[in-house]
């Protein structure tokens, strides 16, 4: 790894364990390995968002090239959001493509600014269409959705047993049950579509 | 980029911390750029930034704009904008041509900070001011690399680390291996020159070749060439100093090959047009002088004429040149085209 990224990564890693934010439980970022190349980060979900009570853990990838060029970061927590992928928690984010900015932003403010992203989507410059169209024309489903997803892979507090009723139709009848789950989610938890999906395709 | 915080001693000002590699600076510069829209947020959180009354900057419309001064490390401002014109802190456009060496009082304050050694590791415990580090590396005894002088025969600088394994003939002998091939693509590359120059010539013989068949075939050719050609000479004379003679007397009439060839490497440095220098060093000589001049006795009888000439200094010579071109007021028998030369023993100012 280049002098220059470790030495940006040692700093901005310092910075997130000083920083309010980590008092507050709202981010934090750990080392995956020695080479700080890679590195595992979490925030919470904001409140006042079907993402509440959720804890979101991110992959950050550091480029040799950092910080000339921005840090790889994804989602490994499983997430229904119009701008990012809910099969491989890719982010659509400008300050992660061309307004990144070598010297304003830092582990800090890309962490702060993927949560301030879970509070307000943008359905317009969406990563996964799926989620961004019922986002847009089924407002209501959107944040049932995105609620169960955070209750099942983010530790979240609200269950939703009517949408488990539906999950369970399906698992019944053999179909695994995260795939039963993007099913029903992509289709509007429309059991008789869902199930066309999963049998049929 | 800059240096690791972590080798000074104490606290360092944020200030003096590059907001790119998050080193203290190292050759730092700043941009200069007009931010139109003033601080954003991330400028605020985490810039250093001296909002600066520039005032030559703040002509009309941007009168509220603040100028701002962040300082980043020549290396990596450069890097960045080689990427991206832009301010990385809030993307104002900047160019390298905006980037000034920072105020001197941030200079003083860098200069001041104290930092250990980069040979640390090799058990130098210095700590020196950074800006005497530069000079403290060179010396520093722990340096690995530092350039010692073989006392072994060769005499070759060479790192200290390579000391050791140093055999001056192996090294004298690389060397020599080295100048050969260097001396080898010399005189390839005199040979290719030379290929070139003979190039040239020929072409050059073509193209006059060509020029004189032009002349003789076309008159109102001719007449241009012959103008041009003219006008050269003028052009030329102009730049030649007057020269004045006071012993005409010491005029020599038949100077030898030796002094005739001299007069015309002078003519010829001084960038006498090629197409005359041939004719006029024809007329250094009595043989193609002018029926006024061209006999001992000719000479007496034209002797209070001499004076009217308007002459040319043929530079650091004892000889002038007498040009048609500035001579039109002459009598027929007293001028030839283009031009005299006139070479004396003595009395030419
Ligand atoms: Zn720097
Ligand atoms: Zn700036
Ligand atoms: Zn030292
Ligand atoms: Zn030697």
């Amino acid at each position: 790894m280049a002098n220059i990224a470790a030495q940006r990564i040692k700093r901005e890693f310092k910075e997130v364990i000083k920083s309010e934010e980590i008092a507050k439980c709202a981010i934090k970022v750990e080392l995956v390995n020695d080479s700080l190349t890679e590195l595992k980060g979490e925030i919470a979900g904001p409140p006042d968002t079907p993402y509440e009570g959720g804890n979101f853990v991110l992959e950050i990838k550091v480029p040799e090239t950092y910080p000339f060029n921005p840090p790889k970061v994804r989602f490994i927590t499983k997430i229904w959001h119009p701008n990012i992928s809910s099969v491989t928690g890719a982010i659509c984010l400008d300050i992660l493509k061309d307004q990144w900015q070598a010297a304003a932003m830092t582990l800090r403010t890309v962490l702060l600014s993927l949560q301030a992203l879970l509070s307000a989507a943008e359905p317009d410059d969406p990563q996964d269409a799926v989620v961004a169209k019922q986002y847009k024309e089924h407002p209501e489903m959107f944040r049932q959705t995105a609620t169960h997803w955070t209750f099942v892979y983010a530790g979240g507090p609200a269950k939703m047993p009517d949408l488990d009723d539906k999950i369970r139709r399906l698992t019944d009848m053999g179909i695994e049950e995260h795939n039963a789950r993007v099913a029903l989610s992509s289709y509007n938890w429309d059991l008789e579509r869902a199930t066309e999906h999963c049998l049929f395709s | 980029m800059g240096f690791d915080v972590n080798r000074f001693q104490g606290d360092v000002d944020e200030e003096l911390v590059c907001p790119i590699c998050s080193g203290v600076l190292e050759d730092p510069v700043q941009d200069i750029a007009i931010h139109p829209t003033g601080n954003n947020l991330y400028t605020l959180v985490y810039c250093y930034e001296i909002v600066a009354a520039y005032e030559d900057l703040q002509v009309s419309n941007v009168l509220q704009a603040p100028v701002c001064e962040h300082a980043f490390c020549r290396s990596c401002i450069n890097e960045w904008i080689n990427r991206q014109p832009t301010c990385p802190l809030d993307r104002t456009p900047i160019t390298s041509a905006q980037l000034r060496a920072v105020p001197r009082i941030l200079r003083n304050l860098l200069a001041r900070l104290c930092i250990n050694c980069d040979n640390i590791v090799y058990g130098c415990n210095a700590i020196v001011k950074l800006d005497s580090l530069t000079s403290h590396l060179e010396q520093c005894e722990y340096n690995p690399k530092r350039p010692m002088l073989c006392e072994q025969g060769c005499s070759l600088i060479i790192p200290k680390n390579e000391l050791k394994d140093h055999n001056c003939v192996r090294e004298l002998r690389n060397l020599i291996q080295s100048q050969q091939q260097k001396l080898a693509d010399m005189k390839r590359e005199l040979g290719e020159q030379q290929l070139q120059i003979n190039e040239h010539k020929r072409e050059i013989h073509l193209l006059k070749d060509f020029m004189r068949a032009l002349r003789v075939s076309n008159p109102a050719m001719r007449a241009i060439a012959d103008q041009m050609e003219r006008d050269e000479v003028v052009r030329w004379s102009a730049t030649l100093p007057r020269a004045r003679v006071t012993r005409w007397g010491g005029m020599i009439s038949t100077p030898d090959e030796l002094l005739q060839t001299m007069i015309k490497r002078t003519l010829s440095e001084y960038n006498c047009p090629p197409h005359v220098i041939d004719e006029l060093m024809e007329n250094c000589h009595e043989r193609k002088w002018p029926p006024g001049l061209n006999s001992l006795e000719t000479r007496q009888n034209s002797r209070r004429q001499y004076d009217n000439y308007v002459c040319k200094r043929v530079p650091g010579k004892q000889a002038v040149l007498v040009l048609h071109c500035d001579n039109t007021h002459m009598p027929e028998d007293m001028m030839v085209e283009p031009g005299l030369v006139m070479i004396f023993a003595h009395g030419i100012e």
